[in-house]
């Protein structure tokens, strides 16, 4: 018997030595010849990367008022394999989603482990999404951006794509700023794909975005809104812009533009309405670019404001082109000229001065050139060197004609004249700040080169006033407050070349109190009707928008002397 | 006894092992729980924080200009700053005004009282005893 057992015993043992020796020779195989391949498909397997959004940086107001945040929304997708009844999964998620069934299905029916139903839903949605507990659903968390002025100031903000970055506006210029640093989580995941806690490899946490904050006053912005929506739909314009600005510092306190569109849903509005018109459209500016003539003429001394000019009753021939006035002006003082918006005054002050001079002062008043506000897609608008004006340039071009200019190009030129005789860079951006508010980047004002002597700035402050007190810009008047600006009524050049006589711009540039100027307002409206005027159409925005920021910064009125 | 563990050694090795064992898996168990807990408690945090967000954006919504004005416009309620002689002015301070109203009260009522009433004062030198 142990005879038997010992031999068999013995072949056993051989045969599991060689197992062994099989195994050990496998073992050596797989370290040496696909170790690495291997330990990377383990590794995979079991490890997991996940990315750690930031949170964006907030937008404020002056008055640290947030007219851009984040919140999370969940969105929701699905894995097509783990659902079975497709047919009533589909509906069940239509109910809820409120999206077509048909396309649910198209969805679920693919041979994928992911596909996205609905992207950042709203936390009803979600909590009704919830109770139903489908099996194969899930949720994934998403940053969105929302706007809570909706509307409000829309073109300074801007506003981001799906994926959370800056597409227009202080979104996009400011993107470096706002987007924050992506973190990251390397961590071990069971065999359904879980987190296993307590085995966290190695975090670097996101570092959130920093916050911007604007020279925009959330209530001045709304003001103005208001007011100029009002006037935009009564004279069924084909656009408005509207500019409140201090003049000494340059801070832009509101701009507006209509058509407008609400950032938190940019699908419904067309392309024409998200652009901010204010910086990306140049026109004409017509009569309110006699300021930069009538600063030029005074400052050269070329005439004092009580020199008569003769106004030819209302008909000017130079180089066989008539000219004409609105209204048959004989002898006008300089002062008048201005005041009544006397083309021909103009024109003959211009001569005068001659083209290379006015030419400077365009130049001067920041005319074909940039701002340099902080926002993107600025034009510089067209001013040709004197060589190559026409002969009938200068007269055209003192009365604001063959030049073009954006509304915020003629905001900062009347700030010249409202501040004393210096150019302002318009801001947007008061500083960026951290979480804690301390300050990573400021934007000082600055005062740019010196435009006209303190003295001209002083006595185009009074013409100016004159222009409200009893020109063409009456209806601007505020009892009490003395505000002062210019009237513009350009025509527009049709597609072959020449001036409209059915379509026009109007404007009014203006600052109030005129002898020391708190606020600058410029407003434009396109293809206003019935009337056209800038007296009529815009005078009357500026008037109310100026009535009530004086109510709201608590200036008191002066009484009449 | 020493003869016994020393004929158990073995035994005893096996048995200290396995207790070690025993508390190593156990302590790994503890861990994953405790892990599981904070993962818990930081998902309800984050929701609690997701949804505080989402409580100020629709206060901010609810008090912006924008939504405002439409409520009023739906009302048809148009408001304006109102003008210098729609505000009246009170010339008497709310805390003096308390004071005259304590002496208007007159004699019977000071006679129930110990002296002045106690009122609450931002400035710090009130209680400040002059020597």
């Amino acid at each position: 018997m142990h005879k038997l057992i010992v031999p068999r015993i013995r072949g056993i043992l051989y045969c599991l030595l060689v197992l062994f020796v099989l195994l050990a020779v496998r073992l050596l195989v797989v370290q040496l010849g696909a170790a690495k391949p291997l330990s990377k498909l383990a590794s995979d397997q079991y490890k997991s990367f996940i990315p750690l959004l930031p949170r964006r940086g907030v937008i404020y107001d002056r008055n640290l008022n947030e007219l851009a945040v984040s919140i999370n929304l969940n969105s929701v997708y699905a894995d097509p394999t783990r659902i079975k009844d497709k047919d009533s999964t589909a509906k069940r998620l239509s109910g809820v989603l409120k999206i077509d069934e048909a396309g649910i299905v198209r969805k679920l029916n693919k041979n994928k482990h992911f596909v996205w139903l609905a992207r950042k839903i709203q936390p009803n949605m979600e909590r009704a999404l919830r109770r139903l507990s489908i099996k194969g659903v899930g949720f994934i968390k998403e940053p969105q951006r929302v706007y809570p002025d909706k509307t409000l100031a829309s073109h300074v903000l801007g506003f981001v794509g799906l994926d959370n970055v800056g597409l227009e506006g202080i979104e996009l210029e400011f993107e470096e700023f706002l987007k924050g640093a992506m973190g990251w989580r390397y961590t071990i995941r069971d065999a359904k794909k879980r987190d296993v806690p307590g085995y966290e490899y190695k975090e670097i946490p996101p570092a959130d975005g920093d916050d911007v904050v604007l020279t925009i006053d959330e209530v001045v912005q709304a003001i103005a809104e208001k007011e100029l929506d009002k006037a935009f739909k009564k004279y069924n314009a084909k656009g408005a812009d509207i500019i409140v600005m201090d003049p000494w510092k340059g801070d832009i306190l509101a701009l507006a533009n209509r058509p407008t569109y609400d950032p938190n849903d940019i699908k419904e509005y067309p392309m024409e309405a998200r652009r901010n018109r204010v910086i990306c459209d140049f026109f004409a500016p017509g009569s309110s670019f006699k300021i930069v003539t009538a600063s030029a003429v005074l400052q050269e001394e070329v005439a004092k404001p009580d020199d008569e000019f003769f106004c030819e009753n209302g008909k000017f021939r130079w180089y066989n082109h008539v000219y004409h006035d609105h209204k048959d002006y004989g002898w006008l003082k300089f002062r008048d000229v201005i005041k009544y918006s006397s083309n021909i005054g103009t024109m003959k002050s211009a001569i005068r001065l001659g083209k290379g001079r006015l030419y400077r002062y365009i130049k001067r008043f920041g005319f074909g050139k940039k701002t340099g506000i902080d926002l993107p897609g600025e034009v510089k608008g067209i001013v040709r060197p004197p060589s190559r004006w026409s002969r009938l340039g200068v007269c055209s071009i003192s009365m604001g004609q063959g030049v073009t200019a954006t509304a915020l190009q003629l905001a900062c030129a009347i700030s010249s004249l409202a501040n004393g005789g210096y150019y302002v860079r318009p801001r947007n951006v008061d500083r960026i700040q951290d979480k804690d508010g301390n300050i990573i980047k400021r934007f000082e004002p600055k005062k740019m080169q010196r435009v006209v002597s303190e003295d001209t700035a002083r006595e185009l402050r009074q013409i100016l006033r004159g222009v409200v007190e009893g020109g063409t810009g009456k209806r601007a008047e505020i009892k009490g407050y003395y505000p002062a600006g210019k009237t513009g009524t350009a025509q527009k050049i049709e597609a072959d070349g020449r001036y409209s006589h059915r379509k026009f711009t109007a404007s009014f540039i203006g600052f109030v109190p005129f002898d020391k100027p708190r606020f600058v307002v410029v407003v434009v409206m396109d293809e206003p009707s019935p009337s056209h005027f800038g007296g009529t159409v815009c005078a009357p925005v500026f008037k109310k928008v100026a009535e009530e920021l004086m109510h709201y910064y608590k200036i008191e009125p002066r009484d009449e002397t | 006894m020493k003869v016994l563990l020393k004929k158990y050694r073995i035994f005893t090795f096996i048995f200290a092992l396995t207790f070690l064992a025993l508390m190593y898996v156990n302590q790994q168990v503890l861990i994953y729980q405790m892990g599981l807990k904070v993962k818990e408690n930081y998902s309800i945090y984050s929701k609690l924080v997701d949804q505080n967000r989402i409580s100020v954006y629709n206060i901010l919504d609810l008090k912006s200009p924008v939504s405002l004005e439409k409520k009023l416009l739906a009302k048809k309620i148009e408001l304006d700053i109102p003008c210098k002689w729609q505000v009246v002015k009170l010339e008497k301070s709310p805390e003096r005004f308390a004071h005259n109203e304590i002496a208007r009260k007159g004699l019977f009522a000071n006679l129930f009282s110990l002296g002045r009433e106690a009122e609450a004062s931002p400035n710090v030198n009130t209680f400040v005893s002059k020597k």
